[in-house]
């Protein structure tokens, strides 16, 4: 399968540079510290803020996992290998969504280790918000990631993408506080369109459909439109 | 194989292709010729489906690069003027990928890879990362990359630039190699290039075709060879008077090298040869460089732009073809 090609390929490119190493490392590093302090501090058997912590670090970490993706292939000039190839833009669109998402399944997969840490100290622990709260955070990642991938459609600087796509996440991450700050039907649609505000009733334990879809919808609108930005390289 | 027929590109306002159309039988092998920005690379962009063209149509075995892209694409194997590698991975693990996105059957996945690398001469380097290897090296990647699938057609975009005097050689003999069972359209700018590998020629420039003949025809008009860079010795003597008394002689561009003079000849015909270089000799003087000046491709398209420009009717595709 092409698809595969192209996301086996990434996988490796990823491991190749240091940069799936150096993102791991940091986010573990930020993620394990504030689970230490946060544990220590409140003494709650609960997931809730480590993984609202983890979300706002993937925020961060997030750009550099997907800056290079379509840009680099603009300007090292293989984007010519990949559009005179019998391979679709979705496909390769596709493909590199997975492979950064792979990357970040890998990522959580080893977050797990907190919950694991505190299960085995504490009495009772609820499963429920962390399992939701998980769901969440895979959903937000992909949501991240195909931000980032969009963005880095765009560009053929790594960094411009990398700005791109962080102010884009920032802004659907505040958008919520709209919801405060205007009493109209602005601030209802505003708060409508924050990752954040969903994603915290996930941590609560809710895995409410309407958000399950949102998060679907948006993830499916930015990798549409980073295919048709491929695609449009062939027009323009 | 190829038809190209009244292509026409626009960048926003500029004009980079003006109406080119030109034909490639199957197993031929043609040389797109022109200097830097004449549009050769545009034309091999439109043909391996990289851009659309503006107006025109491109057909590659029957198929539209438009309205059939993926049909071409899978006959195509194309070389762009910077190879097309991903510096961190392997060689080997490189043309895999090209082998697995170009549909090439998991099954002759290894038997291709390990053909292309055999031919390309990469077998000592199949293991090294591409960013470690040098420009000519990592040419021979792009070029294996182009033939991973074993298309019926490729389209390399000077395939020799950049590199040193024997890669040249080797590149050139596995493009001549491959010709043998392969459609090849090859760009260049050395027009010595052509004619060592190609059987035919099309000539652009300004995005015009403004010749397209076969590589022998070419060369007879644009040198004619009447060009000579002449070294004599001794200079003391009068040189000069031995060649400024024929009419239509030129002598440009001397230089005084100790007991040797050395100039530039231009003869008017190859009727007038005998007697000057006779004449010289009694005079006691003696050859030490005769070199003709061989046919350069700026001298060609000055001829053929002149006579272009001129309108006079017998412009250079005429007399070639004639010729």
């Amino acid at each position: 399968m092409k698809v595969f090609a192209i996301t086996k390929k990434e996988l490796q490119t990823y491991f190749f540079s240091p940069v799936a190493y150096l993102v791991f490392a940091s986010f573990l590093l930020v993620v394990g510290y504030l689970f230490w302090i946060v544990l220590v501090s409140s003494k709650l058997a609960t997931l809730e803020p480590l993984l609202y912590n983890a979300a706002f670090v993937l925020l961060l970490v997030s750009p550099v996992l997907t800056m290079r993706l379509i840009s680099e292939e603009r300007r090292a000039g293989t984007m010519e290998l990949l559009l005179t190839s019998p391979i679709s833009p979705s496909e390769i669109v596709i493909g590199k969504f997975l492979a950064c998402f792979i990357l970040y399944l890998l990522l959580i997969l080893l977050t797990f280790q907190y919950p694991l840490i505190m299960s085995m100290y504490a009495e009772k622990l609820d499963m429920g918000p962390i399992m939701s709260g998980y769901i969440g955070l895979i959903l937000l990642g992909a949501a991240f990631i195909s931000v980032g991938l969009f963005a880095s459609s765009l560009c053929e600087n790594q960094m411009i993408a990398a700005m791109l796509s962080f102010g884009a996440m920032l802004c659907f991450w505040v958008f919520g506080w709209a919801k405060y700050a205007l009493d109209n039907a602005l601030g209802e649609i505003l708060g409508q369109l924050s990752l954040f505000e969903r994603y915290s009733e996930f941590l609560k334990g809710v895995v409410d459909s309407g958000n399950v879809i949102f998060f679907v919808v948006f993830i499916v609108l930015w990798l549409f439109m980073a295919t048709r930005v491929v695609e449009s390289d062939r027009w323009r | 194989m190829i038809e190209m027929k009244d292509v026409t590109k626009y960048y926003g306002n500029f004009r980079a292709l003006d109406g080119i159309s030109f034909s490639v039988q199957g197993g031929e092998i043609l040389g797109l010729l022109g200097p830097n920005g004449a549009g050769k690379t545009t034309a091999m962009r439109i043909l391996t489906c990289f851009l659309p063209a503006t107006t025109g149509t491109v057909t590659v075995d029957g198929f539209d690069v438009f309205e059939d892209s993926m049909e071409v694409r899978r006959r195509l194997g194309y070389l762009p003027e910077t190879p097309p590698v991903y510096p961190e991975m392997t060689v080997r693990s490189y043309l895999n990928f090209v082998a697995d996105i170009r549909e090439v059957p998991a099954k002759d996945c290894r038997r291709r890879v390990d053909t292309v690398i055999e031919r390309t001469g990469l077998v000592d380097h199949q293991m090294r990362v591409i960013g470690t290897l040098s420009k000519g090296y990592r040419q021979r990647v792009g070029l294996a990359q182009a033939l991973v699938h074993d298309p019926a057609v490729l389209i390399l975009d000077e395939p020799t630039v950049g590199l040193d005097p024997n890669q040249i050689i080797e590149i050139r003999n596995l493009i001549k190699d491959l010709s043998k069972d392969h459609t090849v359209i090859l760009s260049t700018h050395i027009l010595s290039e052509v004619s060592m590998t190609c059987k035919r020629v099309v000539i652009i420039n300004e995005g015009r075709i403004v010749a397209e003949d076969s590589v022998e025809n070419l060369e007879r008009q644009g040198g004619a060879a009447t060009s000579f860079r002449i070294g004599l010795r001794p200079a003391s003597l009068d040189w000069k008077a031995c060649f400024t008394g024929i009419e239509g002689v030129k002598v440009d561009g001397e230089q005084n090298d100790g007991p040797i003079v050395r100039f530039s000849l231009s003869l008017p015909d190859h009727a007038a040869y005998d007697g000057v270089f006779k004449a010289t000799v009694a005079k006691g003087h003696v050859f030490t460089e005769i070199t003709p000046a061989r046919a350069s491709l700026e001298e060609v398209f000055l001829r053929l732009t002149r006579s272009e420009e001129n309108g006079t009717g017998d412009s250079a595709t005429e007399g070639g073809k004639a010729a």
